[in-house]
């Protein structure tokens, strides 16, 4: 049955190097629609530059990254959700203008735009706070916001760096539900964490990076019984600790 | 294109809904206001200044030991002189706060042009009145003996002068001539001070607060500065529209007031000269003017990790554009010198000193040419430099991005 889904992003031997240094080295996997992908790995591994490629930020030095089948350009944002690690908001707008003008970017009509808005912040409990300035907001509450800004159009694709980060219990629930029911609804999600609970709970398949080199990959029991553990977290701990463990994949 | 247009409402709005935005706005046209005001309040005749300031100066007793104070004057002012041998009883009323002030002007006043004054506090305004009112009967007493107020005043304040020009042998509209494209030149450091500081503040803001790689997802970084620059314009062109309906108001209004308030130096509206070769090129110099230090500064905030590095980064570029008024007679007056040619085609110079150039007429056609074609030489340079800065520096937020990187092919 997993076979039959469609893969919504295919990256193939893919590589980057930026001023000469060498950040991701022949990095091939895809991302199938309604699936979460958790993409793993420890800070400087690759998956942030790996993402950005993926989205016209960096050019890759070789391979190819596919979003839907084409090389991802903006005319393509209404397919894509991006929530990055560095995120932030315009502080000095209105919480409605500044998701007003992300779905705009989306392709949105004024309208489509507006009443996603309204429906969204009523969700998350923030319709009062529409009118309100962002620097205004705490800190969870911009989460929401920036969550919010990912999601706008019902994306193909929603791609979410460390999403649950600074968030409180409610609010961690609130998100999960938030990205459970975009994955019901087909999409495919990536899903960038450290908190390995999390993968355990969300992901259907993972990638672990290190050193910009793919050291496991797929599905989360597959892994599981490659690497002859029952935890995610284990498995990782254990590439780290290891001096290389690459993993040929196709 | 809707995405273009998307950024360039995003933009303009969000500098036009700026609370700031509006009290410059409105500063500007109070402060120019209030500066006529007060020369308009500076020319009345003394006599009526010492009135006014005297009105609520009732309690100010004045000894005058040097003999040059007019005891018309005085009592004009509904003031009283005291007697000299009064001075330390005075003093001390003043100390006791029974007297306001004391004003003593001594036998030695024309030797050391010095007077004394004691105040019952040290309240600011108050010191400020009370030095008017006296050195206002000081000067109106000296003045007094040359007879009619028009005398006085012609004494005090000087007359206009009214300046007749002849080129070729035919009478020109003289300083006239200079105000249209002389305006490019005010206009321009409106548009500077305010508009390109805005790039400046929209690129680094950006990084700052970390919305940058959410917008890069969905927009190109051409369409993103393209945007940027095009709302930076459309604010620019709010100003300028706010401020020339103000001026159209100001202009109704002095013509209320008839002959009582003139513009100086025999600036006289009604004779403006349009030269359309003049407009062309102020207008040209303005705008790519304009946009090169727009590019330049976006570059800057591109390259800079934080608005506050940016801001330093930027003051080379603010002093670029008043360095020129260092050299104003020079390139007002000598535009043979080699100065005057280098700072007309040194592009951080360059707008300036063609716009002054051009307002004086002292640049002929072919220079006038050369300048902008080298100043539109470097504009295209400055964009395709910010271009790319942001397109490899807006995602650097640790450090300023290096010019290896800049200018490598990546």
């Amino acid at each position: 049955m997993e076979l039959m889904k469609k893969s919504i992003v295919s990256v193939k031997d893919f590589s980057l190097a930026i001023n000469g240094k060498k950040i991701v080295n022949d990095l091939s996997f895809d991302v199938k629609a309604g699936e979460v992908f958790a993409l793993l790995g420890a800070n400087g591994s690759g998956k942030t530059s790996t993402i950005r490629s993926l989205l016209g930020i960096y050019q890759p030095t070789g391979g190819t990254l596919h979003v839907d089948g084409r090389t991802y350009t903006p005319e393509l944002a209404r397919l894509v959700g991006y929530l990055p690690e560095e995120r932030g908001l315009y502080t000095r707008s209105k919480v409605l203008d500044v998701m007003m003008y992300f779905g705009e970017l989306k392709g949105l009509s004024h309208d489509e735009a507006k009443k996603f808005c309204l429906e969204y912040l009523e969700r998350v409990g923030l319709s009062d706070k529409a009118g309100t300035k962002v620097k205004k907001l705490s800190g969870g509450q911009q989460q929401k916001v920036q969550l919010g800004v990912a999601i706008i159009g019902g994306p193909k694709l929603l791609i979410l760096d460390e999403p649950t980060k600074g968030l409180d219990p409610v609010n961690r629930k609130l998100l999960l539900d938030i990205v459970d029911e975009l994955q019901q609804q087909g999409a495919a999600v990536i899903y960038i964490t450290h908190l390995m609970e999390e993968v355990e709970r969300l992901a259907d398949r993972l990638l672990i990076l290190k050193n910009g080199k793919s050291h496991a990959y797929g599905s989360v029991a597959d892994v599981k019984k490659q690497f002859k553990s029952k935890s995610i977290e284990e498995i990782f701990v254990r590439i780290y600790d290891e001096k290389s463990h690459e993993v040929a994949h196709g | 294109m809707a995405k273009l247009k998307t950024v360039i409402k995003h933009e303009y709005m969000t500098i036009v809904k700026q609370p700031s935005f509006w009290i410059v706005m409105l500063a500007i046209p109070l402060l120019i206001a209030t500066v006529i005001g007060l020369s308009y309040i500076g020319n009345k005749s003394s006599e009526e200044r010492i009135k006014d300031l005297a009105k609520d100066l009732k309690n100010v007793a004045i000894i005058d030991r040097s003999g040059l104070i007019n005891q018309q004057v005085v009592q004009a002012a509904e003031l009283q002189l005291s007697s000299s041998s009064r001075e330390q009883t005075l003093r001390d009323e003043v100390r006791r706060e029974k007297k306001e002030a004391l004003i003593v002007y001594p036998d030695t006043l024309q030797s050391t042009q010095k007077y004394e004054i004691y105040l019952s506090s040290d309240d600011f305004t108050k010191m400020g009145s009370v030095t008017s009112l006296a050195d206002n009967l000081l000067k109106t007493s000296l003045f007094l003996p040359l007879g009619s107020p028009e005398i006085i005043a012609l004494a005090q304040n000087g007359a206009e002068s009214q300046v007749t020009t002849y080129r070729d042998g035919v009478e020109t509209a003289g300083l006239n001539e200079y105000i249209i494209p002389g305006l490019f030149v005010v206009l321009f450091y409106v548009i500077f001070v305010f508009s390109v500081g805005y790039m400046l503040t929209s690129v680094s803001e950006e990084k700052e607060n970390r919305s940058m790689e959410m917008v890069l997802t969905y927009v190109e970084p051409r369409n993103l500065i393209v945007g940027k620059l095009l709302a930076v314009i459309l604010v620019t062109l709010t100003q300028v529209l706010f401020f020339a309906v103000l001026a159209v108001i100001g202009y109704f209004i002095l013509q209320s007031f008839g002959n009582v308030v003139s513009l100086p130096a025999g600036i006289d509206l009604q004779k403006l000269v349009f030269d359309p070769i003049a407009i062309f090129f102020g207008a040209s110099f303005l705008a790519i003017g304009f946009l090169m230090f727009a590019g330049f500064m976006t570059a800057i905030a591109a390259i800079a990790p934080s608005t506050k590095e940016a801001n330093n980064f930027s003051t080379v570029f603010y002093l670029g554009a008043f360095i020129p008024f260092y050299f104003i007679m020079m390139i007002l007056t000598d535009p043979e010198n080699p100065i005057t040619k280098f700072i007309t085609f040194f592009p951080l110079t360059s707008p300036v000193v063609t716009l002054l150039r051009n307002a004086v007429g002292n640049m002929d056609l072919l220079e006038a040419l050369l300048a902008l074609i080298v100043m539109t030489v470097f504009m295209v340079i400055s964009i395709w430099v910010a271009v790319r800065a942001f397109s490899r520096g807006a995602l650097e937020y640790s450090s300023v991005l290096n010019l290896k990187s800049l200018f490598k092919r990546q």
